[in-house]
């Protein structure tokens, strides 16, 4: 197997928020391989969509990334950055942190995309879906005809003021060249739109909300990026919908082999479209491994308390297993250092009180959990009672 | 005696159903203010919901699933005339309740309660918790003030909060707590029957498994009777006895749960489940034929059966011999020629005609075919063979003079479906479907 | 700034108060032998031309100001320091009253309108736009036209009670004014009621309390209205500040049927401006202080009463 596309370790984000110090992501690691689909899931607060945002540098104050690494893989890019920030190249990896903004930004199309849950919000009702395409695809066009420079993408003259006025004067014209707008259909063509002549020049408002997803998607798409970062691409929609979302997702992924970053709270979206999964909880990945070692055989008991607590689609009745208590605050001063889940924790011993390592399950490579069980057996006259954490509110 | 045995006492019995809807109607009115009607712009009606009959046994409870803007939620707040409906029956213990008014009115809601899906906007952010729960009991003025506060504290406990939050305010509370709020709210006069709308849509699902465990067990507790409105299929196999699928503001299939489940009988039904994605390993490599397109918007729904627009099972008229997969697609390009929805200009241009002006074109029969061909290959993905083709062609060769009208008798006189014309009716049944794939 | 705000009202408020302690001089009085002196610390000359003994002279006059009238005297001698402090007690008066019941009028249209919405609202509300569409200095001098200028005589309590010998008996109020400014501003609340309104009771909780049995009456006065009064509240300020203001151009204009307010005041000094200036200046400056004052603590009225008490959905 070849070398990881992007290597996050110790990465920490946190928000300094007026009620205190919020660590939405606290020095985690995960690797992600070239041409998989990844997942990450948890629930609400879990700081998954924030590890999204750290990863392509969308993160804005409050919020700050504190600590780690997030190592992209790009030989070319590499090279060129070795000699101006050698501290940023190793190998063929380059570190995000430490590129200048610029450089960063000029990676977000070409290298990494993301594609958001609210499909209506992300599209300026005031402009034409094509437009909104085309003007995504301009934008790797000019890019690509003049690398790493930013400075052309924002100062060509389809920028001045000059054709801010004329464009005033005259609605009609789009900024967008025949070009682009040619390829916003092909796009849309892409991601299954019919029509998507007629189609690219209609108005957000104009679309239903599946049909946005897909616009979303094939906006994603313009800078054929060999990163795209999903964050819960599917949840606004009807399971109908999303079935057809989905499929889309993996024909697209299929056609082009890049590499997916799929983030959901939803267990069945994982289970049908990822090889390996990465379960977060409180700001960690507590279980990582592959789709059967987290589905079959998982570890943690987090991990095994949310499988617990689907209701079954296939038989009737019975009783659910439900994680008892709520998710934490991940305020700072709540936090402290032991296992965060071991309030919940229906196996929590007394070593729960110091912090977990990684630890890999069986001496395999790749199915790793953060939790004393997966090297010791549950001792129940080492069991933490509820007096350790104030008794549960539920 | 306490609160509670009072409350209790006061039960009287019947046989029959405890809620009967018939024909339950509730359509809305857009466009109806001043403005539009000095345009003489008339309202167009919203029909959230289009004739919907269903019982609700003692005891029992009642799935209502559908996709968003099918109905489901108005169904629930109509059933508990929290929303006047603008036609039908709803009986409740054999009265009905849309006659009712005063002290009938008021001790109907005494047995109807309700829990709504959003636990942030279900509980007044400036009333204390304790006060939103007793606020049932102060107005129906039951016992005094201590015993009302001593019922509020017990409620409390019993959805697994503590009595001391009782002048909390929800501010305080996570989403699962609130909900269990809301909950101990609709509790407090002892109902016999509760609305769930959407109860777990909002909360993770770790929380999710608490509230239905919760719910199951006040069920059995208090002999409730459940109406449960919810979009997640899987919630509802958990804890209905019977389900009743909504598309559209109409029911499509009614069924106890089991039958629903394993032998869905409407094409609607069977989609919905086949697009749920399951978790478990196999799930990857399940092959899901999903559905092609969007919910038709209510303010428009198509003729005929409302899922026809997206059903894969459409019935062709028994004297064309068509295949499903051809018959979509001529289906689909009938849509576009109605609508007027194909670039018959464009397309002209690309099949190397020199324009296409309205009417008054004589193309010759060269010119013709090669505007045939532009067309097909540009709106069909599938080529259609012997009679339907020959139709196709016939009416694409109006489009040529661009008769859209022409074009779209053609196709109707050829290909149109019993799905089209007739709105199928529920069947009368063990296992009632409206479709006509099962009328006899 | 919020601080300047409070000092500043409470400021108006404490003078309007305790005007009969505070002033050196009953308002009204006149002392025609002290016209125009200027404000303490101030000279004043003015050159007029008189005949002497059959002659033509011009003759220099120098008034000096004196603590005995701090801020000068008007040109019937009357002390402009008592009047102001009196002239705070009818900006106030009329501005919080006029409020209330303009807000009491408006809220209960408008709570009535947007709760119950359809034939109501619209009718309610259309009225209410017709209302606005008047200039409101035009359609309150047209009322009190119509109304005539009433005033209601109050006794002043420390006056009754013997505490301020020799200040007024009784406070003026301008009755016709109060009301006429409460019909021209209602209309604000009205639209700011409904519009609250219409969306609380669309929230799950009314709709909850409703299913309970509650009568609409419950609803609007337990669940609607408590959950609507943040914004009416900041409203409610800065149409005191509003008010002050139309009060003033009212009485400024003659309207009033009290002279003892800061309009009729700044009237007066009209046309002395260019000589005796502070006649007008020192009313104008209190109207101006009070209305800061004013406006001031209802943009900290927003920020502090959050919508959401305790942040909805709880952070991050």
């Amino acid at each position: 197997m070849s070398e990881p596309i992007l290597r996050i370790s110790d990465l920490s984000t946190r928000f300094f928020t007026k009620s205190g110090q919020v660590n939405a992501v606290e020095s985690l690691s995960v690797s992600i391989d070239e041409g998989e689909i990844f997942g990450i899931v948890g629930e609400s607060g879990s700081g998954k969509s924030v590890l999204a945002r750290s990863i392509i540098g969308l993160i804005e104050s409050p919020g700050q990334i504190t600590g780690g690494k997030i190592e992209y893989r790009n030989a070319p890019l590499a090279d060129e950055f070795r000699d101006a920030h050698p501290d940023a190249v190793n190998g063929d990896y380059v570190d995000l942190r430490s590129l200048p903004e610029e450089a960063v930004r000029s990676l977000r199309g070409p290298s990494f995309s993301m594609i958001f849950q609210d499909p209506e919000s992300s599209f300026n009702p005031t402009l034409t879906v094509g437009e909104q395409i085309a003007e995504a695809v301009e934008v790797q066009r000019r890019a690509s005809s003049n690398p790493r420079s930013t400075k052309a993408r924002t100062s060509s003259s389809e920028y001045s003021l000059g054709s801010y006025a004329y464009g005033a004067v005259m609605p009609n014209r789009s900024f967008v060249s025949s070009k682009s707008k040619d390829r916003a259909i092909e796009l849309l063509q892409q991601v299954g739109i019919p029509d998507p002549e007629e189609r690219v020049d209609e108005y957000p408002h104009e679309y239903s909300g599946g049909m946005l997803q897909r616009a979303m998607i094939a906006q994603a798409l313009a800078g054929e990026p060999d990163i795209l970062i999903a964050d819960e691409p599917t949840t606004a929609l009807d399971v109908t919908i999303q079935a057809q979302v989905l499929n889309l997702l993996r024909e697209i992924q299929d056609e082009t082999g890049m590499t997916v970053l799929l983030i959901t709270h939803n267990l069945g979206v994982i289970a049908r479209m990822c090889d390996r999964v990465g379960v977060m909880y409180a700001g960690e990945v507590v279980e990582r491994g592959t789709l059967s070692d987290i589905f079959d055989t998982p570890v943690h008991p987090y991990t095994k308390g949310l499988l617990g607590s689907i209701p079954d689609l296939d038989t009737t009745g019975g009783r659910l297993q439900p994680i008892d208590g709520n998710v934490p605050s991940l305020m700072d001063e709540e936090m402290g250092d032991r296992c965060y889940f071991a309030d919940r924790c229906p196996k929590a011993m007394e070593q729960c009180l110091e912090e977990p390592d990684d630890a890999s399950v069986d001496g395999g490579t790749d199915h790793e959990v953060k939790c004393v069980l997966a090297q010791t057996e549950y001792d129940e006259s080492q069991a933490l009672g509820d007096s350790h954490f104030g008794g549960g509110d539920t | 005696m306490s609160l509670a045995d009072e409350l209790q006492s006061e039960r009287e019995t019947s046989t029959g159903p405890l809620v009967e809807v018939r024909d339950l109607e509730k359509h809305f009115f857009e466009g109806d203010n001043i403005l539009d009607r000095i345009l003489g712009n008339g309202p167009v009606a919203i029909r959230a919901v289009d004739g919907v009959s269903f019982d609700i046994h003692k005891g029992e409870t009642l799935g209502l699933v559908g996709e968003s803007g099918c109905g489901k939620s108005t169904t629930g707040e109509t059933v508990l005339r929290l929303q006047e409906p603008t036609g039908g029956t709803v009986r409740f213990d054999g009265d009905s309740i849309l006659d009712m008014a005063g002290d009938d009115l008021l001790s109907f809601r005494r047995n109807a309660q309700i829990v709504f899906q959003d636990p942030y906007t279900s509980l007044d952010p400036r009333v204390p918790i304790g006060e939103t729960v007793r606020e049932a009991l102060d107005i129906h003025g039951v016992g005094t003030l201590e015993e009302r506060n001593d019922r509020v504290r017990d409620l409390l406990e019993r959805v697994g909060l503590s009595e001391d939050q009782f002048d909390r305010y929800p501010s305080e509370f996570s989403g699962g707590q609130r909900q269990r709020i809301g909950i101990a709210r609709a509790l407090a006069l002892n109902p016999d029957f509760l609305v769930l709308d959407e109860p777990t849509s909002a909360l993770d699902v770790s929380v999710q498994a608490q509230i239905l465990n919760l719910l199951s067990d006040l069920q059995e507790e208090f002999n409730l009777t459940y109406l449960l409105i919810s979009h997640d299929l899987s919630v509802i196999r958990h804890i209905c006895d019977r389900v009743a699928v909504m598309y559209l503001g109409e029911i499509a299939e009614v069924a106890d749960v089991d039958t629903l489940f394993e032998s869905p009988k409407h094409p609607y039904t069977e989609a919905l489940l086949e697009s749920v994605p399951r978790a478990e390993t196999a799930e990857r490599d399940r092959d899901i034929e999903t559905l092609k397109g969007d919910v038709p918007s209510p303010r428009n729904p198509p003729s005929g059966c409302r899922f026809r627009t997206r059903c894969p099972k459409v019935i062709p008229p028994a004297e064309t011999s068509i295949d499903q997969q051809e018959y979509r697609e001529v289906m689909h390009f009938r849509e576009l020629v109605e609508d007027a929805e194909i670039s018959i200009h464009k397309l002209a241009e690309d099949a190397g005609l020199s324009g296409l002006e309205d009417g008054d074109q004589n193309l010759n029969s060269r010119e013709t075919a090669a505007f045939v061909e532009e067309v097909k290959g540009d709106v069909l993905d599938t080529d259609l063979t012997g009679p339907p083709e020959r139709v196709v062609d016939e009416a694409i060769g109006h489009l040529a003079e661009a008769d859209w009208e022409s074009a779209a008798t053609v196709l109707r006189d050829e290909f149109e479906s019993i799905c089209e014309t007739d709105n199928p009716e529920l069947s009368d049944d063990s296992q009632p479907v409206a479709c006509h794939l099962y009328e006899t | 700034m919020a601080k300047v705000g409070i000092v500043l009202l409470v400021g108006v408020i404490l003078v309007a108060t305790f005007a009969p302690f505070l002033a050196t001089q009953p308002p009204q009085e006149q002392n025609l032998e002290d016209s125009n002196i200027p404000p303490a610390g101030l000279t004043y000359s003015s050159e007029e031309i008189a005949f002497v003994d059959g002659e033509r002279q011009t003759v220099t006059n120098t008034v000096q100001g004196s603590l005995d009238h701090p801020l000068g005297t008007n040109q019937l001698g009357q002390d402009i320091y008592s009047r102001t402090l009196y002239g705070a007690r009818t900006s106030l008066a009329v501005g919080v009253l006029g409020t209330v019941i303009a807000l009491l009028s408006g809220v209960t249209v408008g709570l009535i309108a947007g709760f119950y919405g359809g034939r109501v609202d619209d009718g309610l509300m259309r009225f209410a736009d017709i209302m606005l569409a008047f200039p409101a200095l035009v359609l309150a001098i047209a009322l009190i036209g119509l109304l005539g200028p009433r005033t209601l005589e109050i006794p002043d309590p420390f006056v009754a009670a013997g505490l301020a010998d020799g200040m007024p008996e009784t406070f003026t109020l301008p009755l016709t004014v109060t009301l006429v400014v409460a019909l021209v501003n209602w209309v604000w609340f009205a639209r700011i009621a409904r519009g609250e309104a219409l969306t609380v009771r669309e929230k799950n909780y009314v709709k909850a309390s409703r299913s309970l049995g509650a009568s609409n009456r419950r609803l609007m006065l337990k669940h609607v209205l408590p959950n609507s009064l943040t914004p009416i509240i900041v409203l409610a300020t800065i149409q005191v500040a509003v008010i002050i203001l139309l009060e003033s151009s009212l009485s400024f204009l003659g309207f009033s049927g009290t002279n003892l307010s800061w309009g009729f005041d700044i009237n007066q000094g009209r046309d002395l401006l260019a000589t005796s200036w502070w006649i007008s200046t020192v009313p104008g400056l209190a109207i101006v202080l009070a209305v800061i004052g004013i406006n001031l603590v209802g943009d900290w009225l927003r920020d502090a009463l959050d919508p959401d008490i305790g942040g909805e959905r709880g952070g991050m």
